[in-house]
């Protein structure tokens, strides 16, 4: 390279204008490798949902409640059936149906 | 199928098989210890809160009772024998068949008294309040009988009427 293509060379490096950089750049490109290095979020309230259903905490807690409401309303219902049993037993024996 | 979807779906049976399976357990379990298919009388203790003593007084009244409801119903039984032998194959109703009927109605309505009697007897020996209510309950199940028939034949007339 020959002294003339040196000056030319600097030349041109003087001549290049710089584009300016648009309204906070710099922090606009961090935040886009921040949120590319965060782990990505549910896509949808089903997956959050189903999130949720497979912590053992609350799939054991609402395994209990089902529990315990399906036992207190059957316990309820058979208590009702047993009163109604009584009842029509009661009354075959005192009423039969050929005598009502 | 989505991953959250076939989870959803999976929970929801296991719920549901855990609430069935706890409510027909409780329930069955419930209704065999409570139901005493031995003791005729279990209910109205029960129900009316009756002490040993007054069940003791009922017992002996439903003892007491018990042949002369037999008798009836034997008596019931061979009147509508009867009555099914008077009508026969025929297609007419014959003079003797309106006396079977009307002998069947008078047996009835005999019983029909005798039962009511028993139940006046049965509530006498209740505590004033629940008397009242035991007999309410059986007036409603010996004369309610008959008044729901008599409801619906008349329902159905009414509805038989407007058509036409």
């Amino acid at each position: 390279m020959n002294s003339e293509d040196i000056k030319l060379q600097e030349l041109l490096r003087g001549n290049r204008s710089a584009p300016a950089m648009p309204p906070r750049f710099q922090q606009k490109v961090w935040r886009r490798i921040e949120d590319a290095d965060a782990p990505a979020a549910s896509g949808s309230w089903l997956d959050a949902l189903a999130g949720l259903i497979l912590r053992p905490r609350f799939a054991f807690a609402t395994a209990a409640v089902l529990l315990i409401a399906g036992g207190v309303l059957g316990t309820h219902e058979g208590s009702l059936a047993a009163r109604h049993d009584a009842q029509a037993r009661y009354v075959a024996y005192v009423a039969p149906n050929p005598l009502r | 199928m989505n991953r959250s979807l076939v989870i959803l779906l999976g929970a929801l049976a296991v719920g549901a098989a855990i609430f069935a399976g706890s409510y027909y357990t409780s329930q069955r379990t419930c209704t065999m210890c409570v139901s005493n298919p031995a003791d005729k009388l279990a209910w109205l203790q029960d129900e009316f809160h009756l002490s040993n003593a007054e069940m003791t007084h009922i017992r002996a009244l439903h003892e007491g009772y018990e042949p002369k409801c037999r008798e009836m119903c034997a008596r019931v039984a061979e009147k509508k024998s009867e009555l099914a032998i008077a009508l026969g194959d025929g297609t007419n109703i014959t003079a003797e068949v309106k006396q079977k009927l009307v002998e069947l109605g008078e047996l009835r309505a005999q019983c029909q008294a005798q039962m009511l009697q028993h139940f006046v007897n049965v509530s006498q020996a209740m505590p004033p309040e629940q008397g009242r209510r035991y007999l309410a309950e059986m007036k409603k199940f010996t004369l309610g009988f008959h008044e729901d028939i008599e409801q619906s034949m008349s329902d159905h007339a009414g509805h038989e009427h407007g058509t036409n």
